[in-house]
């Protein structure tokens, strides 16, 4: 039984239902490439960089979880904090050892550097863990069959939500508000956001600069490793090349939410969620392979109107 | 007099661009002193290199311990407090937030609440804006703002680079006040950078001229605004 009866207002142009599921499938997409947004934006805010390697380092993050659970037999929350936690701890190291040497040389040397890494970790997860997908995916919410919550289903189609979609919000929301509590109610957050404010100035104040780019490669790797997990689980699907559309998404996301902003990260997200799903269901000479090109569009206008995005801040170069 | 600052045959500069040519100069406890000179004579350099900024050699001795060659974060706990050129502010970070970063390397948090309820006594308009993103406030506001951020961290020594750039007459006349007040009631002692040089003298106790890079005059502050020179190149005569 469903929760809610509708009657019946359909007709050959509008299925109420079918609206129904195509949004929540948006906005659970949507979610997926909020989370991928989050890391972009945490790295973003304070090195100014962009990160290529982020999906690799969730995927590799993620082939560890599946290590840890399908071979090792690991309880699969505790392998994801363990995996977030040394996640973090890889993350930070990277940016110590690879990005700060060429942070003096040029802006482009430490993005150039990143590409690099996608294609290290793309290729040693091939070569470790073959180019097959693997399955069974470490489950971290329910994901059987009936494991939904059917709201309609005196209509053809009937409408429910998964508690994998439900999950993916979930994850969302206790990000968020993990990393809102961080940066606006404790002094390492004040300094992390003085950091991406005015570098210069939190050295004089006596903000250990390298450490807070630190962290911000820390936290972004973190949310990475989390969001692997929740996303193979959501989107079914476990190989090397799995987080490279999701990435190119989670881009997109942060360029029209802004690439400054959480909550630009989490509106860019749904946003592009919603028209990937939409604009094939409503035109339909848009085929699926096209909403990538529709999403593009979306960007071009937001960043017409506003170069910074919807909620990014705008930036005056300092001399 | 104890000396604060001392800093001996200084050398700094950007890339193979040498900057500072051999600087001396002195700072005593609760002294007033101002650094003349005109655009690219090394002013800016000169502080930026004291705070560690910069690549630099020779000595900075500050109440006998050495600063060449620590890290620029390790000034302020040092009691090195400095308001860069222009903005030294955090834009993105309320005017309170601006201040609670100002006394980052504190860990009395109820002597830092106290001191930033007495920057608002000090500054009454940045106690009225408490809540606003720094980046919206005036130029003058953010100077003030800056200088109270500054001095959230209890310095015994304020670097002050041209403070007065970029403001109206009145403002710069109200903030040099400021600065003066700071001497006089707090016990801070002030090195000063300014190309105003005459609002600048007026609360110096010693100025110091520098020219491309060398100290080439000094004296007290009444002394030098008698001599010709620098009544010709820094106070419009």
């Amino acid at each position: 039984m469903g929760i809610l009866a509708v009657p019946g207002i359909d007709d050959k142009f509008f299925n109420l239902t079918l609206f129904l599921q195509n949004l929540t499938n948006a906005l659970a997409n949507g979610a997926v490439y909020a989370l991928m947004a989050l890391t972009v934006v945490m790295i973003y805010k304070t090195t100014g960089h962009l990160n290529f390697a982020q999906g690799e380092m969730a995927m590799f993050s993620t082939f560890i979880v599946y290590v840890l659970v399908i071979e090792q037999g690991f309880n699969v929350w505790a392998a994801i904090v363990l995996v977030v936690l040394g996640s973090m701890v890889v993350g930070a190291g990277i940016e110590r050892i690879l990005i700060q040497p060429l942070e003096r040389r040029s802006v482009l040397a430490p993005v150039i550097l990143t590409l690099g890494l996608f294609f290290i970790l793309n290729g040693g997860a091939a070569t470790i863990w073959g180019t097959q997908p693997h399955s069974p995916i470490p489950a971290p919410f329910p994901g059987k069959l009936d494991d939904k919550v059917d709201i309609i289903t005196n209509r053809v189609p009937h409408f429910f939500v998964t508690y994998k979609a439900i999950g993916v919000w979930i994850t969302l929301v206790v990000l968020v508000l993990l990393l809102n509590l961080l940066l606006k109610r404790t002094k390492l957050g004040l300094a992390y956001r003085a950091v991406a404010a005015n570098a210069e100035s939190s050295l004089i104040v006596g903000i250990p600069v390298k450490r807070m780019l630190m962290l911000g490669w820390a936290l972004a790797a973190g949310i990475g490793a989390i969001a692997g997990a929740v996303i193979a689980q959501y989107r079914n699907v476990l190989d090397f090349n799995f987080m490279a559309a999701v990435l190119l998404f989670g881009f997109a996301a942060a360029c029209v939410g802004g690439f400054d902003s959480i909550l630009g990260a989490v509106v860019g997200g749904l946003l592009v969620g919603v028209v990937e799903t939409f604009t094939p269901a409503l035109f339909t000479f848009v085929g699926s392979e096209l909403s990538l090109v529709m999403v593009l569009l979306v960007i071009l206008i937001v960043l017409y109107f506003r170069p910074q995005g919807l909620f990014g801040s705008k930036r005056v170069e300092r001399v | 007099m104890t000396t604060m600052l001392k800093v001996s045959n200084l050398e700094a500069g950007y890339g193979p661009i040498q900057v500072l040519r051999g600087v001396d100069l002195y700072v005593d406890e609760a002294e007033v002193v101002v650094l003349l000179g005109a655009n690219g004579a090394g002013k800016t350099t000169t502080i930026r290199a004291i705070c560690q900024m910069i690549d630099t050699k020779g000595s900075v001795d500050m109440c006998g311990v050495e600063l060449v060659g620590m890290r620029p974060e390790k000034m302020a706990g040092k009691g090195m407090a400095h308001v860069p050129q222009g903005r030294g502010t955090f834009p993105e970070l309320t005017v309170e937030e601006n201040l609670q970063v100002g006394a980052y390397v504190r860990k009395d948090r109820a002597a830092i609440r106290e001191d930033i309820d007495h920057s608002y006594t000090l500054f009454p308009r940045l106690g009225e804006r408490r809540g606003q993103l720094a980046g919206s406030l005036s130029g003058g506001e953010q100077q003030m703002l800056a200088v109270a951020r500054a001095m959230m961290c209890r310095p015994r020594l304020l670097l002050l680079d041209e403070p007065s750039l970029g403001l109206a007459p009145l403002v710069i006349q109200s903030l040099f006040d400021r600065f003066s007040a700071l001497n006089k009631d707090e016990g801070v002692t002030l090195f000063i950078v300014e190309q105003n040089a005459n609002v600048a003298l007026d609360i110096a106790d010693r100025a110091y001229v520098i020219e491309a890079g060398r100290i080439v005059l000094t004296g007290g502050a009444d002394e030098l605004r008698e001599n010709d020179a620098v009544r010709r190149a820094y106070l419009g005569f």
